[in-house]
């Protein structure tokens, strides 16, 4: 038994793993759907007036995975690696492993493994939209939705870190989920900010609708702020674990 | 010269005004179960934490001849969706040790929780957790371990077998035992220290410590009627300690018991007061803690 076995049989065994891949796997299914039959399902709902829909494209499908799947995503990312991470909100438990191991040893594991299991349920469900939006509107740019999911994953693996550098500041699970949240939320109103924007992390969620659609690669400052970010965050996190007393 | 576990010298701990630990300096002979006892709030957790390398301490040193240590706090908790068997096996490899099955099983096996090996943590009692912290700890043949409160707010059979297995670590590791259950560190301690308000008040072996408090052992006598001739001819031996009259009964201390029995009972078939009982005192630590701690 090794700490990477016990990260495993976390998300394994706390059904975490169902949780992730079945949020982004109901939106890779319906993002196509909504695009697809979103004048119905207007028309059906009786909605009066003129409404300006845009047309059905594989852009706007995947698009609207993207949207959808990111909002409810990055809350379950945030609160499920609060539950790993911050596991100094249980001082008995985190006894056991803080006598017994360093706190590099006790986070590694834990960072990688969501970060993998999250990026994995992403690339699910991006993997669903893209073969739904094929069968049911047309083929999206296979290529754009490789880089645009590219992007995506840097801003989850930095989601998941700032949850982490959360943790070692205050010893609550909905605390840090919520402060891990509250500060992507900044990040993104941050993006709004002219010539600094392009910089920021947040960017790189835009970066998925703007490349399918066609856009140009233009995101080179906000992943290295991202991959700087993260490296950061999980440096910080670790230092000031290992100074907290329990 | 026997060889010291843990060397504590002069530890304070500080948090903010609160003083939890002042200066504390005691050691700990190897192989030996010692008793780490006081009231609530004392500074007997702060004190393991610090041992356990959980805490800092803001002055003094310490020293612990170990370089393998196992903690097991009063309320210990593990992943609940771990099994027994998975729980004790994370903490041999995490110990540094390549338990094989048939180690881990025997651990199980003297806890009593063999039968429960691969039922997930989630559904034990508390005597249980208890029972697998131990196994957790002993699995890697830890050189020191530090128990906080092991027994407390166990029902009385959990607190029987706790202390039993406590019992049958004596010589494979040292273990450090604290509890504000004075029966339980009487039982199984060889010595103890006692702390209140973040002070060591008193450290050695528990002989000693009712020997010190108490002015050495007491004896109590009833006389028929009158109790003040027998105290007069006690006062004016030279190994009576102390004297204490209650109305026709008289408690008389010395340093040696061998003094007492031999010297009390001709002494006062001299005075030729009507004795109706003799017998010594059996002072418990109960007796003695209040004393020091008040």
């Amino acid at each position: 038994m090794t700490l990477w076995r016990v990260e495993w049989l976390r998300i394994w065994r706390t059904r975490t793993v169902w949780i992730l891949f079945g949020i982004f796997i109901f939106f890779g299914v319906l993002g196509p759907l909504t695009a697809q039959f979103l004048p119905e399902i207007v028309e059906r709902a009786g909605v009066a007036g003129e409404i300006d829909l845009p047309p059905t494209s594989p852009e706007l499908a995947m698009s609207q995975y993207v949207s959808n799947a990111l909002q409810i995503g990055i809350l379950a990312i945030a609160f499920i690696a609060a539950t790993a991470l911050a596991f100094d909100s249980k001082p008995e438990i985190a006894v056991f492993y803080r006598t017994r191991a360093t706190i590099t040893e006790i986070l590694t594991p834990r960072y990688v493994v969501i970060a993998i299991t999250a990026v994995a349920a992403f690339a699910s469900g991006t993997l669903i939209a893209f073969a739904l939006s094929t069968v049911l509107i047309g083929t999206p740019d296979a290529l754009a939705t490789l880089k645009g999911s590219a992007l995506i994953s840097l801003y989850i693996m930095l989601a998941v870190a700032l949850v982490g550098l959360m943790s070692s500041l205050i010893s609550s699970v909905p605390g840090a989920a919520l402060l891990g949240i509250g500060t992507l939320i900044l990040l993104g109103i941050a993006t709004m900010v002219p010539y600094v924007g392009p910089w920021l992390p947040s960017y790189l969620v835009g970066g998925f609708d703007t490349l399918v659609a066609g856009g140009e690669f233009d995101y080179w400052g906000a992943i290295l702020t991202t991959v700087a970010a993260t490296a950061a965050a999980v440096w910080a996190s670790t230092y000031l674990m290992g100074r907290r007393e329990v | 010269m026997p060889t010291n576990a843990v060397e504590v010298t002069g530890i304070s701990k500080r948090y903010g005004s609160v003083v939890a630990l002042d200066a504390v300096t005691l050691s700990v002979p190897e192989g030996s179960v010692y008793g780490l006892v006081g009231p609530n709030g004392a500074g007997k957790t702060t004190l393991l934490g610090i041992l356990a390398g959980l805490r800092s301490p803001t002055d003094g040193a310490f020293s612990i001849a170990s370089h393998h240590v196992s903690v097991l706090p009063d309320t210990p908790k593990f992943e609940p969706w771990l099994t027994a068997r998975e729980t004790v096996e994370l903490s041999a490899a995490l110990g540094g040790i390549q338990a094989p099955a048939d180690a881990v099983a025997n651990v199980l096996e003297r806890t009593g929780l063999i039968d429960v090996a691969d039922r997930k943590v989630s559904g034990f009692s508390r005597g249980m957790l208890q029972r697998l912290g131990i196994a957790a700890a002993v699995v890697s043949r830890p050189g020191l371990l530090l128990l906080d409160e092991p027994a407390a707010a166990l029902d009385p059979q959990g607190r029987r077998e706790v202390l039993d297995l406590v019992t049958e670590l004596r010589g494979e590791s040292t273990v450090i035992f604290s509890s504000h259950i004075l029966d339980d560190v009487q039982e199984v301690c060889d010595e103890i220290a006692i702390l209140t308000r973040g002070s060591l008040v008193y450290q050695g072996t528990l002989d000693g410590l009712i020997r010190d408090v108490t002015h050495g052992y007491t004896y109590r006598i009833e006389i028929r009627g009158d109790a003040g001739p027998a105290a007069r001819a006690l006062r004016a031996c030279n190994w009576v300690t102390q004297i204490k009259v209650e109305e026709s009964v008289v408690f008389v201390s010395a340093d040696s018991t061998v003094v007492l029995e031999s010297e009390l009972v001709p002494l006062l078939a001299d005075t030729g007061v009507p004795v109706v009982s003799i017998g010594p005192i059996e002072q418990s630590l109960e007796d003695v803690f209040l004393d020091v701690t008040r």
